[in-house]
């Protein structure tokens, strides 16, 4: 028996249910080398910005227990570079594009949105609502990101939905009270789908010389710490929706992916464990595959919210 | 970049640079300064590990120069043995090495590049052991010049003095870098520098695979905090 693996997300068909995080993948390239990223359900690139941006000072990165904080800043090659050289390279390869797009205005997503579509650059693009890493959020009072309000979740998911007709994923933060809410405008607004979670905000302190650890004060977590976090937002979320959701944060394995789906998520995104083993994600589609397997279950899609409560 | 626990405490890899290679083994020296070194540290031989790699831009030896000269700061000393073999294979004479620690304990290495026939220079801040000073200063009474290529790695300090001797004297100089790293493959952008080039696609170089080996004059010394540095 051949389990099937295929997955939809609105329009999109991921041969599986793997992605890889934005931003822990580059556009592809360096992990080509180690291997065929057209085995993956999608690769979903790091996000673009209309300029190149270089993104901010270091130090960007630090450890923490079991996880990861980054204040990486959005660094990326730009739209016009992303059209010249990376989705070709992604194209050549046969991957599944989900291009993760950021702005600071709705009509900046618009533009990068539309002309991903135009180019056939893009199979689905995926808005960062949620990049807890820019200056707004290390200074801001109150809910500073876009994906923390509902409203403005709404707001710039609307104006998206009227700019393209490829799959549009609305990937949400964690750093709410109460994911439902911006899931649910991003529904409302006629989002496809949702991906989550983004990062969770934190900081390190280095006890001997006093500074934060990171040049950017605050950073995200990601990595095995999170997963607790985001498996029962993936649970709480994908309850109250009708769209399917892309559940990530802490994915490391195959059974770290199962609770996933089985919690609620159509597909997931391994990010952190990439860093690890560059084919973390292979592998989990090679895990997920053998589980179907041994447990007899014709398709992936039997897992989804099946878990018993 | 090793893989020094099989759980995730620690969960990422450590980069670590090759100290020798050698036809059977490839040696690491690191200072043991948390998890992933204990962990290193602890293991006993027989054990395997988990090694990603080789990663990176290493060193570039121009056999048509005269003079090198290997400046090494501390624990940075780590990459520059396999450096010397390399030079005295490729230039068909050793190099003349300077190293530099805080005192006796942590200077290394000295009984290595004397056996390869390396005129070897010694300094401690404390004065334990050679000249009481710095890496640097010894490097400058070298008398570096245009037909010099100096190899440096140590404190950014250190580094950025080197650099500054390059720039004074006209000698070449390459740096080898380090920062905190994640994947160690150029794709997460955690372990960047910052360059003297000014646009936005360039600015921001990858240690990991623009470097860690970078010629020293592209690096913006200004720009680097060294309060991060140990």
């Amino acid at each position: 028996m051949k389990p099937n693996l295929e997955v939809r997300i609105g329009a999109l068909r991921m041969k599986n249910p793997v992605t890889v995080a934005s931003g822990t993948f580059g556009y592809g390239q360096e992990y080509a080398r180690y291997f065929d990223i057209a085995a993956l359900g999608a690769v979903t690139i790091k996000s673009i910005t209309l300029k190149p941006r270089a993104g901010n000072a270091p130090p960007r990165l630090v450890e923490t227990p079991a996880g990861i904080l980054n204040a990486i800043g959005l660094q990326n090659v730009g739209l016009d570079a992303y059209l010249a050289e990376k989705a070709p390279f992604l194209r050549k390869h046969g991957a599944t594009i989900i291009a993760n797009i950021y702005g600071s205005q709705p009509d900046e997503y618009c533009e990068l949105a539309r002309r991903l579509e135009e180019a056939h650059a893009a199979d689905a693009i995926e808005a960062n609502l949620s990049c807890p890493n820019v200056h707004d959020a290390a200074t801001a009072r109150g809910p500073a990101l876009v994906a923390q309000i509902p409203e403005r979740v709404a707001e710039y998911s609307r104006a998206l939905r009227a700019a393209t007709k490829l799959p549009l994923l609305v990937k949400l933060t964690p750093n709410v009270a109460d994911i439902r809410e911006p899931a649910l405008a991003a529904q409302e607004a006629g989002a496809d789908g949702v991906s989550l979670i983004n990062t969770l905000m934190g900081m390190a302190i280095d006890p001997e010389t006093r500074r934060p650890r990171l040049a950017n004060v605050i950073g995200g977590l990601s990595g095995p710490a999170i997963r607790p976090v985001a498996l029962k937002m993936v649970w709480d979320a994908s309850r109250v929706l009708q769209i399917p959701v892309i559940g990530m944060g802490g994915i490391c394995t195959a059974p770290d992916a199962i609770q996933f789906l089985l919690a609620g998520a159509n597909a997931v995104a391994v990010g952190s464990m990439s860093f690890r083993q560059p084919d973390a994600a292979l592998q989990i589609v090679r895990g997920l595959a053998d589980y179907l397997e041994h447990h007899q279950i014709p398709d992936v899609n039997d897992l989804v919210g099946a878990i018993a409560t | 970049m090793l893989q020094t626990a099989d759980g995730y405490a620690p969960f990422l890899r450590r980069p670590m640079s090759f100290e020798r290679v050698l036809p059977e083994a490839v040696a690491f020296l690191y200072k043991v300064e948390g998890e992933g070194t204990r962990l290193l540290a602890a293991m006993r031989p027989g054990q395997t590990i988990s090694v990603h790699g080789p990663l990176g831009k290493g060193f570039s030896i121009d056999s048509t120069i005269s003079r090198h000269i290997l400046v090494a700061g501390g624990i940075g000393v780590a990459p520059l043995p396999a450096l010397a073999d390399a030079v005295t294979r490729a230039c068909r004479r050793p190099p003349d090495v300077v190293i530099g620690a805080r005192t006796k304990r942590f200077l290394l290495c000295g009984d290595v590049f004397r056996s390869m026939g390396c005129e070897v220079y010694l300094a401690t801040d404390d004065g334990s052991v050679g000249e009481k000073g710095v890496a640097s200063h010894v490097l400058e009474r070298l008398a570096p010049n245009p037909d010099t290529q100096i190899y440096a790695c140590g404190p950014m300090p250190m580094m950025r003095a080197t650099a500054q001797i390059a720039a004074r004297s006209g000698a070449a100089c390459q740096v080898s870098l380090e920062a905190q790293m994640a994947c160690g493959d150029g794709a997460c952008l955690g372990c960047v520098v910052e360059s003297i080039f000014e646009n936005e696609g360039e600015k921001m170089v990858r240690v990991c695979t623009d470097g860690p080996v970078f010629d020293a004059q592209h690096i913006d010394w200004n720009a680097h905090n060294f309060a991060y540095d140990r």
